[in-house]
């Protein structure tokens, strides 16, 4: 029994605000008592636009949420590695030292179930095919992707799907995606190609960003494609 | 600001380039990841550790290249601009009106090729990629692979523009074309332009790779040799030079090294070489903590290979010399004009490029701290300003935040919740009960899954561990035939071996036996190597290297220009063979 923070990241709560509500339901199901820090943002969209100073206003205030929590739990990658790795570096001396603290103690969600010590006792269970996106900053930033994919093993009945070329971005990439989208589509395209030779019709990832992004492509297309969270699946799995 | 997107958009519209470049990238990735899997498992901090000790010691390596350089009677120059580079090239030309040029990125930076020519002295690119760009007129698209984005019957659509009438469009076909071309021009020129790898602070040689024979044929042939190279690719022993080499071909090419690498030490009798050192602002990166390490690369391109943006775009998108990763951080450091600074967005910042780096350079942080200076300098418009001013506004409050979500949530699906109350945020009871409403038929495949199974590298298994064995195992990956004996009445040149490098299947060749020229003639070239000399990896090789001239032979002549298809026996021999055989 833990006390944990589960911080909602603004995209998720406007993008699929039920996201929240699965992964509180698996961290209570870990046993945990669960607080939410949610209309805060970690300012990555603008930092990653290269306005860092807007991104530090926003992301003073996420950090002053966080402050008074041991863990706070992320569901994205993205969010997570905003938080430990690029948003102390925007703020000078001691200050930044703080960020660092607080950073540090932010957790990707499947990281964070994965080595969770009651994990053993969580009876999952879903029957289905579903296929797995490596979101790039949980792959290489964060380096959490075998959590993700050691969970999805532990569900009974559930096939996992790999993708071919599982390291490539499918290129959304934030404000990339606004600036360049003929180069995004193109991302996209190729992963969507991927996504379908596995004949899985459920996508499952840590990061909802790259779900979004590929689902939008998917419907544009004309493919069937459905995108899950890992907090949505492994809740589905519980009931 | 958006010229990379103007052009990524025409040549995606127009030329596709994903189709040629993705597959052949994909391949080039797992197969450098594969062959830097044949050298010592800490290749690549030795190299980021020798390239960093030159960022730290520039000036001081320099002194000592200098110093080097005076005894070997090898000319020192260094150019701040572009336009002083071009100049002490013109002038250490002279008289000479025929030059055989190979490939030099920092000649494009520079822009040597077109600068000359305008001087009415004739140019020919002798790289065979080279060559077809240069006839294409767009320039290169990759730094190690300049004709990367043209197919084969494009090529040979470019070929019969200059005169060649060419029954197919076999890779082999055409790249004997263009070989001929160039071998008949070094018949009768006046000077040769390379480029340079990196140069030995504390010996004074001169590094450079190649594969085809043109370097070796432009260092021996005329009488005037020019080195180009930037002011950062001193290094500072023979133990740094070849701890780059080891990771420079596997991360560029996924070849163990190049078919040559060059040593070059004093100029023959008779022959002048210079070697031109451009800084054109890289001192002033130097100068600056956030970028110096980008002076660390080694410009493989394996940054390239891995993106999946130059992938969609293909390198000309990027309008400058340096494309990828590392073009989307140089450019706009060089010339700091403006002209490239909207490069640095041109990537999703998946990071692929700071993972394939053989030297350690942080390139998507970079790209972040390079996006953060274009705002600071005004480049970013007033909307754009505007905008994440006013995003700032929204999510700097909770109850603001929370309202901009809600705001978002409508415009995203026509209808949102309305606003949570704000007050008691913490109680996760007030979070939305997920919906139930999915399709559970969607978790039924629509099929079984047609993605390939990966097969195993053929010779995953573990490596013999006798470094004759391995010797044998490597040099005949690369077509070189291992004897004990010398093939009865084999007509050829017949050349004694310093040492050979088991992991690597090469062969070392110093003083006399190193000679160009009638390497270059023989149609076949037999190489005795005293089993005893044979080292694990290139690295150990340093007591052999002495101080003179060396070559480090890895197979035979050879081209990958076209469609990445191998051709062998370029300038030189087809035929390699290696005769084990104690002294």
């Amino acid at each position: 029994m833990a006390l944990v923070a589960l911080f909602d990241p603004c995209y998720m709560n406007a993008l699929r605000p039920d996201d929240a509500g699965h992964a509180r339901r698996v961290l209570e199901a870990l046993g945990d008592e669960v607080r939410l820090i949610d209309g805060r943002c970690c300012g990555q969209p603008a930092f990653n636009s290269g306005f860092t100073s807007d991104a530090r206003t926003v992301g003073r205030g996420l950090l002053r949420a966080a402050q008074p929590h041991e863990v706070i739990v992320v569901a994205s990658g993205s969010c997570t590695a905003m938080v430990r790795h690029h948003l102390p570096g925007l703020f000078p001396g001691t200050r930044g030292d703080a960020a660092a603290k607080i950073g540090s103690r932010f957790r990707e969600f499947g990281d964070y179930v994965a080595t969770h010590p009651s994990l053993a006792g969580l009876p999952l269970k879903l029957e289905g095919v579903v296929a797995y996106h490596d979101a790039c900053h949980a792959r290489r930033e964060l380096g959490v992707s075998s959590y993700a994919l050691d969970l999805l093993s532990r569900v009974e009945g559930l096939e996992l799907r790999r993708l071919a070329h599982e390291e490539e971005c499918c290129g959304f990439g934030g404000s990339f995606s606004v600036k360049l989208p003929e180069v995004s589509t193109a991302m996209m395209s190729a992963k969507l190609d991927d996504v379908r030779a596995t004949g899985a019709q459920v996508l499952v990832s840590g990061d909802l960003s790259c779900l979004a992004h590929l689902e939008a492509g998917a419907r544009g297309l004309g493919i069937t494609l459905e995108t899950w969270t890992l907090a949505e699946l492994l809740s589905r799995a519980l009931a | 600001m958006n010229a990379f997107r103007r052009r990524a958009a025409a040549e995606i519209r127009t030329e596709h380039p994903s189709t040629t470049l993705t597959p052949i990238m994909r391949k080039l990735v797992a197969d450098s990841a594969a062959m830097l899997g044949h050298g010592p498992e800490d290749a690549r901090l030795r190299a980021a550790a020798a390239r960093a000790h030159t960022v730290d010691h520039l000036e001081e390596l320099h002194r000592e290249v200098r110093a080097n350089f005076e005894r070997r009677g090898i000319g020192y120059h260094v150019a701040a601009t572009p336009a002083e580079a071009v100049g002490i090239v013109r002038r250490l030309l002279g008289e000479a009106k025929r030059v055989a040029k190979s490939k030099t990125m920092v000649g494009e930076e520079v822009g040597l090729t077109h600068a000359l020519r305008a001087a009415g002295i004739d140019i020919l690119e002798t790289d065979i990629g080279e060559y077809i760009v240069d006839v294409e007129g767009r320039g290169p698209s990759h730094i190690t692979a300049p004709a990367i984005h043209l197919n084969r019957a494009r090529i040979r659509e470019l070929l019969a523009r200059r005169g060649a009438s060419l029954d197919d469009d076999d890779p082999e076909r055409l790249s004997r074309y263009v070989r001929d071309i160039v071998g008949e021009y070094f018949q009768d020129c006046d000077a040769a332009i390379t480029g340079a790898n990196l140069v030995i602070a504390s010996s004074g040689r001169i590094g450079i790779v190649e594969n085809e024979g043109n370097v070796s044929l432009g260092v021996s042939h005329p009488k005037l040799h020019i080195s180009i190279t930037g002011y950062e690719k001193v290094i500072a022993d023979e133990a740094a030079a070849l701890a780059v080499f080891e990771v420079l071909a596997p991360s560029a090419t996924a070849q163990p090294l190049t078919s040559f690498t060059h040593f070059l030490a004093d100029p023959a009798p008779g022959q002048q070489r210079h070697v031109v050192f451009v800084d054109n602002g890289r001192t002033r990166i130097l100068a600056d903590s956030r970028y110096r390490d980008v002076l660390k690369c080694i410009r493989c391109g394996a940054c390239m290979n891995g993106c999946p943006v130059y992938r969609a775009a293909g390198g000309l998108s990027y309008g400058s010399p340096y494309m990828g990763p590392i073009g989307a951080v140089i450019s706009p450091l060089l010339w700091r004009d403006g002209r490239y600074a909207d490069l640095p967005f041109a990537s999703s910042l998946c990071g692929a490029c700071t993972e394939v780096c053989p030297v350690g350079i942080p390139l998507h942080r970079m790209l972040l701290d390079l996006r953060a200076d274009a705002v600071q300098q005004g480049r970013a418009t007033a909307v754009e300003r505007a905008e994440w001013r006013a995003w700032a506004l929204a999510f700097g409050g909770a109850t603001r935040a929370r309202a901009s979500s809600a705001l978002a949530r409508i415009v995203l699906h026509g209808a949102g919740r309305f606003i949570r109350p704000a007050g008691t945020r913490d109680d996760p009871r007030l979070l939305p009960e997920p919906r139930s409403a999915r399709d559970p038929a969607h978790l039924r495949p629509a099929g079984p899954s047609a993605v390939p199974v990966v097969i195993a590298e053929r010779d995953a298994g573990t490596p013999p561990a006798d470094l004759v064995d391995l010797f044998r195992l490597r040099a005949g990956d690369l077509g070189v035939s291992v004897v004990s004996e010398a093939p009865a009445g084999a007509r050829g040149i017949v050349l004694e071996a310093a040492a050979a490098v088991a992991s690597t299947g090469s062969v070392l060749l110093t003083g006399d036996s190193a000679a160009r020229r009638p390497l270059l003639a023989a149609e076949r070239v037999i190489v005795r190597v005293n089993p005893e000399t044979i080292v694990h990896y290139p690295s150990y090789l340093l007591p052999y290297l002495g101080d003179g001239d060396a070559l480090l032979l890895t197979g035979a002549s050879r081209t990958a220009d076209i469609e990445k298809q191998i051709v062998r026996g370029i300038h030189g021999a087809e035929d390699l063979i290696v005769v084990l055989a104690e002294a």
